[in-house]
């Protein structure tokens, strides 16, 4: 093992998992405490899946929850790909090895904030989850938007601990909660919460309240529509942009972003967390 | 401590064991320092640069396949100028720790490619050697047609021979590699590298359109590896100079088949991207190979293929 600073490869396990929603999995894996302690919200791990040898690429996920004292990395997943359903039908005591951390999270919004929206469509909640506690924990309150397509796939579990009605994840109870957070949940059928896109939802909020800062994670579309309205208003705002990855810690340029001055960025060393004016929406 | 001595001579790279690592698939070495120490490498290739800043193709620039990936990327790159301000540092350090730097020369035109060796040799005193990518599926104008057939070759060689007196490696496309080859030991190239990514198609039969950005992408990993083989043993019978064989290696064993067709090194490429630790993984499993094989000497193995 090299002590060069930087990512590193270590073991994991899977510690406990259940179903949060249709083919939404919360998992939860166990690794090395050192590597969890440099895990900041918003960024990620790249996990290598054991049982199929034919497959060899890692899967780069985001977390909503670390736990550095016990080495934990709490994450949702969606099983929609070969790799996911694999790793979401892994046991307990199952593992592989991962590399961590990895990536530029969520930055501190400037001094004297006092208010922020957070807007996640589908599996961008995690992130956005994390966004919230980060934020909170320095005594800004957020106003949170989580979308999804139907209401059997919405996280309500993560939206409900947010909200401080949490009665299943215990651990959460222990934590001492600064700014005051408020979930607003959206489908896109209609099936529960307001019936539309987030973007609609964001919009409405964006006209009701003074923000100090917008972060938000999910489909390209809806942060392009999110990144618009924050600009229109005069928010700064953060995306945390998903592509094609490989390697995940800046070695093979796969993931590249285009950005609005011309430039391209790696998603996965210079992001995934952009600052939405620098980025090419088209 | 290995027993067996692993010292290669790459056609004037002297590298300290066989292992170097595959263009595009490394970053420029430091990206793995926290993985590894990098400089137990024989060489490393760093990525494809021009002489000015090339922004690649759009995304996606990749998509998993059986035993495999393809890529699009393009050749993004800074330039040569903004590579050796990036890394000119990290590199010479590299150098001075025992593992060579091979620098990988792009261009759409034989103009390109000598600016942007001209810039090398200006700007890279860290450079043991220039490999010449005549081959690289990703880009619209230049590369594989570049390298397409054995007269553009030597012409490509040709004209950058009076531009360097370090030596140069030349990259091929995986076809036709023993007339190419021959073309190109003719023109006083010091070795060749093959192979670069074999030229494929993935659809998406959803949108019927391809899953990368581009129509076709290049193809690596395990399952082009028996290709490549068979390609460096037909180039080993072809020329005299040496070969640095790729295409996906994975393990010890792997390495050590290129070795017996023919390679005098071997690059490991899409492995770095699955497994970070890969290239010194695969070093010390070539290295146990050798050992079990009674070999003193790696050259002992090289061309040993008994076919």
């Amino acid at each position: 093992m090299s002590a060069a600073a930087g990512p590193k490869l270590a073991p994991y396990t899977l510690v406990w998992k259940h179903e949060a929603a249709e083919d939404i999995w919360d998992i939860c894996l166990e690794t090395e405490g050192e590597l969890v302690q440099g895990l900041k919200p918003g960024m990620f791990v790249n996990v290598a899946v054991p049982g199929d040898p034919s497959h060899i690429l890692r899967i780069p996920l985001s977390f909503y929850r670390t736990d550095p004292v016990r080495g934990w990395i709490c994450m949702i997943v969606a099983a929609v790909g070969e790799g996911t359903r694999r790793l979401c039908s892994l046991e307990p005591g199952e593992g592989s090895t991962l590399l961590a951390p990895l990536g530029h999270g969520w930055r501190m919004p400037q001094e004297g904030a006092m208010r922020a929206l957070l807007v996640a469509g589908g599996v961008g909640a995690p992130p956005v989850y994390a966004a919230a506690r980060m934020l909170q924990a320095r005594g800004i309150d957020c106003d949170v938007v989580m979308g999804a397509k139907s209401e059997r796939f919405l996280w309500k579990e993560g939206a409900q601990a947010l909200s401080g009605n949490d009665s299943g994840a215990g651990y959460e109870s222990a934590l001492s909660r600064g700014g005051f957070c408020e979930v607003f949940l959206a489908t896109d059928d209609g099936s529960y919460g307001y019936h539309g896109f987030t973007t609609g939802l964001a919009e409405e909020l964006v006209g009701k309240h003074g923000y100090d800062v917008v972060m938000t994670c999910g489909p390209q579309p809806m942060m392009a529509g999110v990144a618009k309205i924050a600009a229109e208003a005069h928010i700064p705002c953060q995306v945390s942009m998903e592509r094609m990855m490989t390697c995940g810690f800046g070695a093979c340029n796969t993931c590249s972003v285009q950005m609005a001055d011309g430039t391209v960025r790696a998603c996965c060393q210079d992001g995934p967390v952009f600052d939405a004016e620098e980025v090419l929406w088209k | 401590m290995t027993k067996v001595k692993m010292d290669v001579d790459l056609g004037g790279v002297h590298m300290q064991n066989p292992i170097c690592t595959a263009s595009g698939t490394f970053g420029n070495g430091r990206q793995f320092e926290s993985f590894f120490d990098v400089s137990e490498l024989g060489a490393i290739t760093c990525k494809g640069v021009a002489a000015e800043p090339w922004a690649g193709n759009p995304a996606p620039r990749l998509a998993e396949i059986t035993s495999g990936i393809m890529n699009s990327v393009g050749l993004q790159n800074p330039g040569v100028r903004g590579f050796v301000e990036e890394y000119g540092e990290y590199l010479a350090g590299l150098d001075e720790r025992g593992c060579r730097v091979i620098c990988q020369v792009a261009g759409h035109s034989i103009q390109e490619y000598i600016d942007a060796l001209d810039l090398f040799e200006e700007l890279a005193p860290f450079a043991a050697g220039f490999e010449i990518n005549i081959s690289c599926p990703n880009i619209a104008c230049g590369g594989a047609a570049m390298g397409a057939t054995p007269e553009a070759a030597a012409e490509v060689v040709r004209a950058l021979r009076p531009h360097t007196k370090r030596p140069i490696l030349v990259k091929l496309a995986p076809h036709d590699v023993a007339d190419i080859a021959r073309a190109c030991e003719a023109e006083g190239a010091d070795a060749l590298t093959l192979i670069n990514t074999i030229p494929g198609m993935a659809i998406d039969v959803r949108t019927y359109r391809s899953r990368l950005s581009r129509p076709m992408a290049g193809v690596s990993g395990p399952c082009i590896h028996p290709i490549a083989v068979r390609m460096v043993w037909e180039a080993a019978h072809a020329v005299k100079i040496p070969i640095n064989g790729v295409g996906g290696v994975m393990t010890g064993e792997d390495a050590a088949e290129f070795l017996l067709a023919g390679a005098t090194a071997v690059s490991v490429g899409t492995a770095n991207l699955v497994d970070p630790v890969a290239a010194p993984r695969i070093l010390s499993e070539l290295e146990a190979w050798a050992e079990s094989q009674g070999v003193k000497d790696i050259h002992e193995v090289i061309g040993a293929c008994r076919c």
